[in-house]
């Protein structure tokens, strides 16, 4: 650091040695010549006091050779000037002091060039720190900064609050969803805000969860300034440096467009089950008809029985009425049939009841018997008795049973051998129910099978190829899967899972 | 192998159990003696062929259909009368039933006289 003020111009390699030299000397002769005038003024004053002085400038200024140099100089000028007659011992004495204040000098110039090293290092160091602290600062500040624009900026609702379940801080985002300033929420409890009942029974838990130190997520339609909305919220811990949980950050996004559409969604996968239940029943009105036709056949032929006992010479009242009854029982069936039917048909919110699986499996069959047994097709079915109620739309469930039937039998219409379609229900060992039907067809195909899920992939020559896609997103929207095995040694097997409620399962 | 022995049966085939039930009702109460089978398979395993006057059978089962059962007949030479009740009575199979010597080929739900009649005409043989 070349600071013009700090170095001295006497000082320092760089200042060259004629200016120090020649400060010694003109030091030495100023010193002489004030002796000179003080002396012509008959005033009090030896040479010995100025060339003191001489020395002491020079060695300050100078450095310690040129003040040594002084100091020489300052003798000899007094000897010879000034101390002609004095003797040999006070000349030795006057030296003496000279020489003793010269290395006093010494040691003084030292000192003083120590402790302007020292002040120096100190300095640089202070500033290096004081640079350090500076970039520190600027750093966190630009941190909080940031920061601050998160909060600020986020299109989320953030906010943070306190275990005492105030609002320390909210952002922008949260004040317009409950339609008031920021300011004015610092402070308030939340059961101001958004209702004592409200915060208790739906807020309450999950905050208390999280000031306990879990991280807590849920989502959920709530009721704010900006109407009817679906939002989730994350509820995360703030701990402070002691490790306790000191509040909570809660950052919460409205995903009510996307809540909208996804309902849409469901709605649309209703649409096209119930489209593909209509168009299938439509394949099946032949079968079904004739599905009917059995039962009523039988009321009628129980009826006409009932009248040849009534109207023979001997009528047999208790065989009629025995016939009679029969005719009611088979009349009764005939319109479970159709309302079986027209259940399927029906177009209707999906509607999740405990229902029996075995007891939707049979139904299918015997609705289908038809057709089974229109391609020769034997039914067998091995149900396991004791399954658990499950959580299921039943009209849905049966359409899947009815999908996997008809492709089985499909499959099956052109193999010569035996025909058997076997329907398994059984409860796995991870308490999932599994239903399997499988059929001794032509089998999977061999280069595709990943491919028969998919949507209009059919090997039928009219099919359209929705039947198991649509059968898949069922099972899956009830939590289960739906997947396909070789049966051995032929045809296919398919298999879906669906959940079983887990009170049902202790 | 002829089977001209003493016949009284009416059988019945057909794998609906309340079109079985109500059927051996009527030709009761119309004063047959029948036996009912669940599948053509069973019949032709109960050996009652020779003993059997009328067979009455549906058309649609699994396994063999009625028809099969009528051509596996005609193979063994074993003429029985048969009367198909079906609730698919189209027009091809009603002439290939009949030109494969069914007495009758009634659709469901069919009027029980005709059946009883034909019944009692196939005894009388």
């Amino acid at each position: 650091m070349n600071n013009p003020e700090n170095v001295k111009w006497t000082r320092g390699p760089a200042a060259s040695a004629a200016w120090r030299y020649g400060l010694a000397l003109v030091s030495v002769a100023a010193a002489l010549g004030m002796a000179s005038a003080f002396i012509y003024f008959h005033l009090p004053q030896t040479f010995g006091a100025f060339a003191l002085s001489a020395i002491a400038v020079t060695f300050w200024y100078a450095g310690t050779a040129p003040g040594i140099f002084a100091a020489v100089l300052s003798s000899i000028v007094r000897d010879y000037l000034f101390n002609v007659h004095t003797s040999t011992e006070s000349r030795i004495l006057f030296d003496l002091v000279f020489l003793v204040f010269a290395l006093l000098m010494t040691q003084v110039v030292r000192s003083r060039n120590e402790l302007e090293r020292r002040v120096a290092e100190r300095t640089a160091e202070l500033t290096r720190s004081n640079d350090n602290l500076k970039r520190e600062i600027a750093d966190r500040n630009q941190a909080e900064y940031l920061t601050g624009q998160v909060f600020e900026c986020s299109p989320d609702a953030v906010l943070i609050i306190g275990t005492d379940y105030r609002y320390k801080r909210v952002n922008p985002v949260h004040a317009r969803n409950w339609g008031r300033p920021a300011e004015s929420m610092v402070g308030m409890h939340m059961a101001e805000l958004v209702g004592a009942e409200f915060f208790e029974q739906r807020l309450r838990p999950f905050l208390d969860r999280c000031l306990a130190g879990e991280s807590v997520r849920f989502e959920d339609w709530f009721d704010n300034a900006r109407g009817h909305r679906f939002i989730s919220a994350t509820y995360s811990p703030l701990r402070s440096d002691s490790h306790e949980v000191e509040a909570a950050l809660v950052i919460a996004r409205d995903l009510t467009e996307h809540a909208l559409s996804s309902e849409a969604l469901r709605q649309a996968q209703a649409d096209l089950a119930h489209t593909s239940r209509i168009t299938t029943m439509g394949e099946l009105t032949a079968s079904l008809a004739h599905e009917v036709n059995q039962p009523i056949t039988a009321a009628v032929m129980g009826a006409s029985t009932c009248v040849r006992w009534l109207t023979r010479d001997e009528p047999d009242l208790g065989e009629a009425c025995e016939a009679a009854q029969g005719a009611i029982r088979n009349a009764k069936r005939a319109a479970e049939i159709i309302n079986r039917i027209r259940s399927i048909l029906k177009k209707g919110e999906s509607k999740r009841q405990l229902a029996d699986v075995n007891e939707l499996i049979r139904e299918m069959i015997a609705l289908l018997r038809s057709e089974t047994n229109r391609y020769s097709v034997s039914v067998h079915t091995e149900l396991d008795a004791g399954l658990p109620k499950i959580m299921a739309d039943p009209v849905q469930v049966q359409q899947v049973v009815m999908n996997l039937i008809m492709n089985g039998v499909d499959a099956m219409k052109e193999v010569d051998q035996t025909r058997e379609l076997t329907i398994r229900s059984r409860l796995s060992d991870d308490g999932q129910l599994t239903i399997s039907v499988s059929d001794t067809g032509v089998g999977l195909p061999q280069k595709e099978t990943g491919r028969i899920f998919d949507a209009f992939f059919t090997t039928k020559p009219h099919g359209i190829g929705m039947g198991l896609r649509i059968s898949r997103s069922i099972v899956e929207s009830h939590g289960g899967r739906l997947w396909a095995t070789d049966n051995s040694p032929r045809g296919a097997c398919f298999h879906f899972t669906l959940p079983v409620p887990t009170e049902a399962q202790e | 192998m002829s089977c001209n022995e003493e016949r009284k049966i009416v059988a019945v085939v057909d794998d609906d159990d309340s079109v079985r039930g109500t059927l051996q009702a009527l030709l009761r109460v119309a004063g047959f003696s029948s036996r009912a089978f669940e599948s053509a398979e069973d019949f032709l395993g109960s050996g009652l062929q020779r003993e059997t006057a009328c067979l009455i059978t549906d058309i649609r089962m699994p396994g063999m259909s009625g028809l099969e059962l009528q051509a596996r007949l005609n193979a063994e030479r074993c003429r029985i009368p048969t009367i198909f009740i079906t609730a698919h009575g189209d027009e091809e199979m009603r002439f290939r039933a009949l030109r494969a010597g069914a007495v009758e080929f009634l659709p469901k739900p069919f009027d029980d006289d005709v059946l009883v009649e034909s019944v009692r005409a196939a005894l009388e043989r």
